[in-house]
């Protein structure tokens, strides 16, 4: 019961937080000058007055909030994008919703390639502790560490797209996975999510070059972390409780050190499945990633107002549920953690 | 055991993702016998709907699914090769122009005995839709009425009124219903004062009781853009003081009958044109104007005698045809097309105003669904911020001409979005893309490669100088001046001290060496293929503006190849000579340092580039002057507003420059010349005087000598409406107009604020796979387009020679 109290009060907090971040977001944004008088010769300067004009900039900001609110509550509208060349003219909400899952594909299958191996070189690592094998790993993993993500994927291109391997050197367009599969009656539906075009091989194989990039930097931070935890947690006393009461090394580092290891690990494991939706700008752009990763940006430098507030929205969102979802994850890991008990 | 198994799944999953990666089948478009142009673009369109297309990045598909009336082509020699420099004009999807100006001139109230205001165009028969649909005159009325469709306010309503091409009331159509705060009197209105009502407090109202004034402030089209108050030297002094006197703060006057006789005194004088009150209309401004509701039949467009012919009215004339009647230059450059959109599509895809927008708006040409193409190409597939895929729009016409046979050799055309242009780089290298600019990070191995061209453009890279001496004084602090860069000399002195043939070659791909305001992209007589900077007039000066004395050669052309705009010894003169001026004036402190700021939107390696280069060449400069190791250069971030910003007085330096009107200088001056296009607005060209003669244009070829503003020279150029002569384009030879161009372009430099410093080119390399008809760049054809492409390689011959190269093509 504890525990149900404990999530409503995080709920509410959530939302008043939610509710006065993206106020202020609002307000602050609005506040921003708008370029009225760069025009090009030949240009009528009245003509973008008259745009904003019939867009409400010119109305009082509190007017503009709930006439934003009313629009997204009653009829689900996110507004339009406006100063962002690429999608001018286009609802916000569905460039979103067909920019969102090669993101969320490829930071999946990031995740799913990163964590096992990272938590295995890292367990690897804390067993061989001192040895040479534990040096080895620890070494490479301060190298990739250290190395921004954008570097992994420039070389990826350079080494096996471009000079010696044969992956494409971008992400595949869903027109052309409908041409490659003519058997199987695909479509493509602008503006909508398309999740039946991104499972297959094609498309797959097309991903592997940024997966790789994304998963180096994940591999080595997971292996750290294991390999901290773990070798702290093997020279515990009650490791050495369990094996004089009998347990092999294996069975003592399984049952007991590694669930102890990963209280810290998981939630972290937890919160990469939740980021899955925020994209790599670097990564995106090396790779022609149709995705998310730098939306918010071109909206805040457009500015755009429709797009910066559902990108602040969706991410606010997230984040406050993934921080919720991380501290209720505790829990599960460990029993003896429970959130709000007294 | 397990740490086995361990070592061994990890040693798997690598293993086999680096195995996929290298035995993988590549990523090369599957291949057929067909004929594929690949391009790549960095910014994906979004909207190619030609009535709300806003930048260039929208007009990449408009290109393929549109055509034109009349268009320019090469003009081939007896081999069949394209004369460089020369073109031809030609009838695409219509089949005739006429000027009707006579036919239509009553009802339309145009010149009677005047030319150009009334064109009709009669369309081939064959066009048609990609779907099949018949396209007639109708089809265009269509398209100008949703154009101009005031519940719309379509972002290229202005093209029909703000640009050369003006259609008879499309900007009242446009703006109807539309309150107007302040009007003209005569743009809008025409009240004469017989439809003025005097009250019982002597002043004049509009016939509904609204204000009308006249105005001392207002600028007006009449008076070339200018105030009364700003052209006072014209006018009658004493009845200008009295209606000062009668002014309200803005400079309005009421109307009265006493305000009305001093009117009249005021322009009746000689230099002003003795104008009588029959003109007095031309300077009142009404107020609260509602601009009236107006039918589209009083729109200058309609369907003409027939339903292949379009009329167009003008409310100012276009020359499109020459004394021959055949089509001129301008008939492409003008006029090229009409919008046109499919009706039934357009009308589906209207979007009613709501919450987000009280104006109409539209989802037409957005989608492969919403598109109609009616030129060579029709769209196929369209993913935002991916890709998009043409093919062949077989109900083109144009196909079945036999002037196009063994044109048009492409089938398809696909453009992938690639925002990092080393991703492209490495497209390009694995034949996956066609063609790919060379970045100044490949440059030195690859411009010399026989795949390389060399794109000339009309843009010329300026370093702007800030001339507002308040914004330049209200930023110096104790010890820090910036006075002095209001000294024409020290100006001049920062010009000469860069060496602009090793600024372009250290700081860009391919720029070269910039002296002018225009370059050779700027012609001043298109049809006669006059070049302005190859003309005499304009090399002339160069030579003068730098320092090259053109009498002491053999000819003109050996004196401007030593004009190399770098004078270092003479800078230094300049700057002692300046910072001497400046410390008698008190402007500046013996030991002030004189540190200028270097603005722009954001501070990249690239700018950095720039700015050390210029800085260290100032820097250089100094030593041995008054202002050694006293002369800095700081940069500064300015973000999206660094242009407005400069214009405001609140930097010092920019680097920025103009493109367009390439084929009108004199109207191009604009740029430089009119405060609401200039960088440095602190130079007042209105009052700046400048006494020319111009040779042979008076009265039985006489010259004429005249002292005058650089803006009253400019409206004489163009012709402007109440500019004191008219040596526009359709008065004067455009060999006489050149003399003026070329004496405001000598003013205009020799002020320093704009100085020159490259002229932009840009570097590309073309695939093995296609050839251009030609690598030396036409102006009216660039290389041929995708008209004249030809190809190396079918698509499966392409897939094997790049496999048949290890998938890395060399184009050193």
């Amino acid at each position: 019961m504890y525990m149900f109290k404990y999530c409503c009060k995080r709920i509410g907090l959530m939302i008043m937080t939610f509710v006065i971040i993206i106020v202020m977001c609002f307000v602050l944004i609005k506040l921003l000058p708008v370029d009225t008088t760069t025009v090009g010769i030949g240009e009528d300067a009245t003509k973008l007055l008259q745009q904003l004009e019939a867009r409400g900039y010119n109305k009082p900001i509190p007017e503009q909030l709930f006439l934003y609110a009313r629009r997204i509550v009653l009829n689900g509208d996110f507004g339009i994008c406006v100063n962002i060349p690429e999608y001018r003219n286009r609802p916000v909400w569905n460039i979103f919703i067909e920019k969102l899952p090669p993101t969320i594909l490829i930071n999946i299958y990031s995740s799913l390639f990163a964590v096992p191996i990272g938590i295995a070189l890292g367990i690897f690592a804390a067993l061989k502790k001192n040895r040479w094998q534990d040096h080895l790993i620890s070494t490479s993993v301060m190298v990739v560490i250290s190395v921004p993500s954008f570097v992994y994927a420039s070389l990826i291109l350079y080494l096996l797209c471009f000079k010696y391997g044969n992956l494409p050197m971008q992400v595949s367009s869903l027109p052309d996975i409908v041409a490659a599969y003519p058997e199987k009656n695909l479509q493509y539906i602008p503006e909508t999510f398309n999740w039946s075009l991104y499972f297959n091989s094609k498309m797959f194989v097309s991903m592997i070059p940024a997966i790789l990039s994304m998963s180096f930097g994940s591999i080595a931070g997971y292996a750290r972390g294991v390999r901290a935890e773990l070798t702290e947690v093997l020279t515990s006393e009650f490791m050495l409780l369990a094996r004089t009461k009998g347990l092999t090394k294996s069975q003592a580092t399984v049952r007991h050190a590694m669930r102890n290891a990963m209280v810290p690990i998981f939630p972290a494991i937890i919160g990469e499945f939740i980021s899955v939706m925020s994209g790599s700008l670097i990564i995106e752009n090396i790779f022609s990633i149709p995705g998310v990763g730098g939306l918010y940006l071109s909206a805040i430098n457009a500015p755009d107002y429709d797009f910066f507030m559902l990108l602040s929205g969706f991410y606010l969102a997230i984040g406050l549920a993934a921080g919720l979802v991380i501290d209720l994850s505790y829990g599960f890991i460990d029993p003896r953690i429970r959130m709000g008990a007294k | 055991m397990k740490k086995k198994i361990i070592i061994s799944a990890i040693a798997v999953v690598l293993v086999a993702a680096i195995a996929l990666a290298v035995f993988l089948p590549g990523g090369a478009p599957a291949a057929a016998d067909t004929y594929t142009y690949r391009t790549y673009t960095s910014v994906s369109p979004s909207n190619w709907n030609e009535l709300t297309y806003q930048d260039n990045n929208d007009t990449q598909i408009m290109s393929y699914i549109g055509s034109s009336f009349y268009s320019y082509d090469f003009k081939f020699d007896a081999n069949g090769e394209p004369v460089p420099g020369e073109f031809v004009m030609k009838y695409e999807a219509a089949t005739k122009l006429e000027d009707t100006t006579a036919k239509y001139a009553e009802k339309w109230g145009l010149p009677a005995d005047g030319k150009g205001y009334s064109y009709t165009i009669t369309l081939r028969e064959d066009l048609k839709w990609d779907d099949g649909t018949p396209i007639k005159a109708e089809d265009f009325v269509y398209t100008m009425k949703e154009q101009l469709n005031p519940d719309f306010q379509n972002y290229r309503a202005d093209s029909f009124y703000n640009s050369s091409t003006i259609i008879y009331n499309a900007q009242k159509y446009v703006k109807q219903g539309q309150t107007l705060e302040t009007a003209n009197n005569c743009d809008w209105n025409e009240y004469v004062l017989a439809d003025l009502v005097k009250g019982d407090d002597g002043v004049y109202t509009q016939p509904n009781g609204k204000a009308i004034y006249f105005s001392l402030s207002e600028k007006f089209s009449y008076c070339s853009g200018y105030s009364v108050a700003q052209l006072a030297n014209y006018f009658d002094a004493t009845a200008l003081a009295a209606l000062k006197n009668l002014a309200d703060e803005s400079g309005r006057v009421a109307i009265t009958d006493e305000s009305i006789e001093l009117w009249k005194t005021l322009i009746n004088t000689p230099a002003w044109g003795n104008e009588d009150e029959t003109c007095l209309p031309q300077y009142w401004v009404i107020t609260e104007f509602e601009i009236p509701a107006m039918d589209f039949s009083e729109v200058g467009i309609f369907v003409g005698d027939n339903e292949y012919e379009i009329v167009l009215v003008l409310e100012k004339a276009l020359d499109l045809l020459k004394e021959d009647g055949s089509l001129s230059y301008k008939a492409a450059y003008n006029m090229s097309s009409l919008p046109l959109v499919h009706k039934a599509k357009f009308e589906a895809n209207k979007v009613a105003p709501d919450d987000n927008n009280s104006l109409w708006t539209s989802k037409y040409n957005s989608s492969v669904e919403t598109t109609a193409s009616w030129g060579p190409y029709k769209l196929v597939s369209f993913q935002t911020g991916k890709q998009y895929t043409l093919e062949r729009n077989e109900n083109w016409y144009g196909y079945a001409l036999e002037e196009n046979k063994g044109l048009y050799q492409t089938d398809k055309i696909v453009c992938d979005t690639v925002k990092e242009w080393q991703s492209a780089w490495s497209m390009f290298q694995a034949g996956q893309v066609d063609g790919i600019g060379i970045d100044v990070s490949i440059a030195d191995e690859y411009k010399g490669s026989d795949r390389a061209y060399f794109t000339p453009s009309d843009f010329v890279s300026s370093m702007q100088l800030q001339s507002s001496k308040e914004g330049l004084k209200a930023r110096e602090s104790d010890g820090i001046n910036k006075t002095l860069l209001t000294y024409q000399d020290f100006r001049k002195a920062l010009s000469l001290a860069i060496d602009r043939d090793a600024y372009a070659k250290a700081c860009t791909t391919s720029y070269l060496a910039g002296f002018g305001l225009f370059n050779t992209m700027h012609y001043y007589d298109v049809e006669n293929g006059g070049v302005f900077r190859n003309s005499d007039e304009a090399k002339k000066v160069l030579c003068e503006v730098y320092g090259v004395d053109w009498t002491k050669y053999s000819n003109i052309d050996d004196a401007v190849a030593d004009v190399t705009g770098y004078e270092v010894n003479l800078a230094k003169q300049l700057l002692t000579k300046a910072y001497n001026d400046a410390l008698a004036a008190g402007d500046i402190k013996e030991t002030d340092k004189v540190v200028l700021t270097f603005g722009t939107a954001s501070v990249t390696d690239i700018f950095k580039r720039h700015v050390n280069f210029i800085s260290n060449a100032w820097i250089e400069m100094a030593k041995g002057t008054p202002l050694e190791g006293k002369l800095e250069v700081e940069t500064a971030e300015k973000g999206k507003t660094w242009a407005n910003d400069f214009r405001n007085g609140a930097y010092d330096i920019c680097l920025g420059g103009w493109s367009g009107a390439a084929w009108d200088p004199g109207y191009f001056l604009l740029a430089y010349l009119d405060p609401g296009y200039m960088y440095s607005m602190g130079w007042d060209t209105s009052s700046h005087m400048m006494t020319f003669t111009m040779k042979g244009v008076g009265e039985n070829g006489a010259d004429i000598t005249e002292t005058m503003s650089l803006m009253d020279w400019y409206a004489c150029l163009n012709g402007t409406s109440g500019a004191a002569y008219d040596w526009s384009s359709n008065a004067l030879e455009e060999s006489q107009r050149l003399q003026l161009i070329a004496a405001l372009e000598k003013e205009v430099l020799t002020q320093y604020y704009s100085v020159p410093i490259a002229n932009e080119f840009s570097a590309s390399l073309l695939s093995y796979k296609v050839e251009y008809i030609t690598w030396e760049y036409n102006t009216f054809m660039s290389y041929g387009g995708i008209k004249y492409m030809k190809y190396n390689f079918t698509d499966a011959e392409w897939a094997a020679e790049v496999a048949a190269q290890n998938n890395v093509l060399d184009y050193k």
